[in-house]
């Protein structure tokens, strides 16, 4: 935590030169480093594999202390703006020590499978789920891969820049109860099932 | 009979002595507070396994932020957390400034600070009142409700909504502060504490309150930073961790204020800091109160500042450009930020990716109540069902932001 005698703010700005720096020493020889607006690193990984090492080295390493995944999201790059892959995979990490944020960028292809990273940050699990439901990237070894904020019917996926913003799917109310991680068998009554 | 008995579920529906049971909450039970539903399996009233289902406040916000211009989104976020609707244009209008580069004037800015300490009063008078409410204490709903009540027709006063506030634009906000607002603020800052103390009368040391909370739900350091939690929970749990301090923004560097950090992280823990980050909020509005300057409210930038209605019903060119920003919209550049602020509950973001234009590329809003409830779902395993409510009565998760 900052001391007395420096005010949040300078402390802050030091802790960002310092991780900066560290950014631009070490990790970004093979790496695109860029900044955001708000001068804020943004580290592009190599491929899908590359998160996850990086993810664990930003942990471990002593100047940057990463310790807190603030969000993990998508955006579709389907005008290749930031690459030649369909998806760009979006991790905001933050260090509740330093309290400087990186935000880590990964490109990935339509059909191609990034890692989970709920090993390190439990929180990841219903982020990746969303960012499966919305755009259908899948995760290696997610526990529980499936959808979060849409219906199971659900076809497509709607955060797509394909998927017409008005196109609906409505649906009957009647769908069977499910347990999510550890299903059971249970025996509820379903209209499907009738005829 | 043995047509019964020979059905595939039949090993599940003649055991009476079954010790796993499933129990559905929500997602339309007073208890549940909005549209949120867990499916538990219970051994006698112990929940050895529960399952969160979210969804059924999906409106598609961050899809129709790819579709809307910035300007028109605004109105979106006001449905993101209904209780703090104020916070959240805020956020939102600061998180499009920083991809401009505007910096709101020293008024806007006081101003800003006022309304978010204001909505964070009232989503924590709702979080503590509903929260007593669910384990059986009246009074302090009806103690608390008058002061937001209050809150609610201070607001309506400064923007002429209660709920759906709307007021922050990018580079100011839609109007300044009505005249006597300064005088309703004093007199609010000199009354609410003393009803605070009042509950803190009824609460606090109440026998009945600490048998229901303490020791209840609780969230370790641990799970409290594995689980990504922000804001009050995170901080009843031990952890010091507040943006406003952290990441200064606005005017709160130079405000004066504690960070509430509270211990053992249950249900009680989390009601104290929740307590104490109001007052902590009474006191930022006070010294917000007596340092808010005169001054231009609107940045000077002519990208985003909506002329005066006099003046666009008067000169042409004004009338022009007025039609431009709310017909086109506002031309921001290409760039990305992630903007985050503490919000009522935890740290609210936005993370808005621009390809230029008057729409963003991709709208994306880090919502507190996402991960509080998926904490949520983790630890109230080994628990009872009533202590599942008074646990989610604690943590104040919002519908609207969690489904958004």
């Amino acid at each position: 935590m900052s001391t007395n005698s420096v005010s949040p703010a300078a402390f802050l700005v030091a802790n960002q030169a310092k991780v900066v720096a560290r950014l631009t020493d070490k990790y970004s020889t093979e790496r695109k480093l860029e900044f955001d607006k708000l001068n804020e690193p943004v580290l592009w990984a190599k491929n899908v594999d590359d998160i996850n090492l990086l993810v664990k080295m930003f942990m471990l390493d002593e100047n940057i202390k990463v310790d807190f995944l603030s969000d993990l999201t998508a955006y579709d790059n389907e005008d290749g703006e930031d690459g030649d892959k369909r998806f760009v995979l979006v991790y905001q990490l933050y260090s509740l020590e330093l309290h400087t944020r990186i935000r880590l960028k990964c490109l990935v292809g339509l059909t191609e499978q990034a890692n989970t990273i709920t090993d390190l940050f439990l929180g990841a699990n219903w982020l990746e789920r969303e960012v499966y439901d919305m755009y259908g990237i899948t995760f290696k070894k997610h526990p529980n891969l499936r959808r979060i904020l849409m219906d199971e019917r659900f076809s497509g996926f709607p955060l797509r820049k394909e998927y017409p913003i008005k196109q609906r799917q409505p649906f009957n109310d009647n769908i069977r109860l499910h347990m999510g991680a550890n299903p059971l068998q249970v025996n509820t009554h379903t209209p499907q099932e009738e005829k | 009979m043995s047509s019964f008995f020979n059905d595939k579920d039949s090993q599940q529906s003649n055991d009476f002595y079954n010790p796993n049971v499933l129990i559905n909450l929500g997602p339309s039970h007073p208890a549940m507070h909005g549209t949120l539903r867990v499916m538990c399996r219970i051994n006698g009233e112990t929940i050895e396994d529960a399952a969160c289902e979210i969804g059924y406040l999906h409106r598609a916000i961050e899809k129709l932020g790819e579709d809307k211009t910035y300007h028109q989104w605004m109105v979106y976020t006001d449905r993101l957390n209904y209780c703090s609707a104020l916070n959240n244009n805020i956020a939102y209008a600061m998180a499009v400034e920083n991809i401009m580069n505007i910096t709101p004037t020293e008024r806007c800015q006081y101003i800003r600070v006022i309304c978010m300490e204001l909505s964070r009063i009232i989503d924590h008078i709702i979080c503590v009142a509903i929260n007593a409410l669910d384990l059986g204490a009246m009074t302090v709903f009806w103690l608390l409700y008058h002061w937001r009540e209050e809150a609610y027709t201070m607001i309506e006063s400064m923007c002429g909504m209660r709920l759906t506030t709307t007021y922050a634009r990018i580079g100011g906000m839609s109007y300044d502060l009505p005249d006597n607002f300064s005088e309703r603020l004093w007199k609010f800052c000199e009354e609410f504490p003393k009803a605070l103390d009042e509950v803190e009368g009824l609460l606090t040391s109440n026998r009945i309150w600490i048998d229901r909370t303490k020791g209840v739900g609780v969230i370790t350091k641990e799970d409290a930073l594995k689980f990504s939690l922000t804001g009050p929970t995170l901080r009843a749990s031990g952890i010091d961790h507040d943006l406003r301090r952290d990441r200064p923004y606005y005017m709160y560097p130079d405000l004066d204020f504690d960070v509430v950090v509270g211990s053992n992280g249950d249900v009680y823990d989390r009601y104290l800091v929740r307590l104490e980050e109001m007052k902590q909020s009474v006191r930022i509005l006070q010294q917000c109160n007596k340092r808010i300057p005169n001054g231009p409210l609107w940045v000077d930038d002519k990208r985003v500042h909506i002329p005066d209605k006099l003046e666009v019903y008067t000169k042409m060119e004004v009338l022009i450009h007025h039609f431009k920003i709310f017909m086109e919209g506002i031309d921001v550049p290409k760039g990305e930020a992630f903007t985050c602020v503490e919000g009522p509950n935890g740290e609210l973001g936005f993370y808005i990716v621009s390809r230029g234009g008057p729409k963003a590329w991709r709208m994306r809003v880090k919502s507190p109540s996402f991960m509080l409830f998926q904490g949520f779902e983790a630890s109230i395993k080994g628990g009872k069902i009533p202590d599942a409510v008074a646990h989610l009565g604690s943590v104040n998760i919002i519908a609207g932001e969690l489904d958004r």
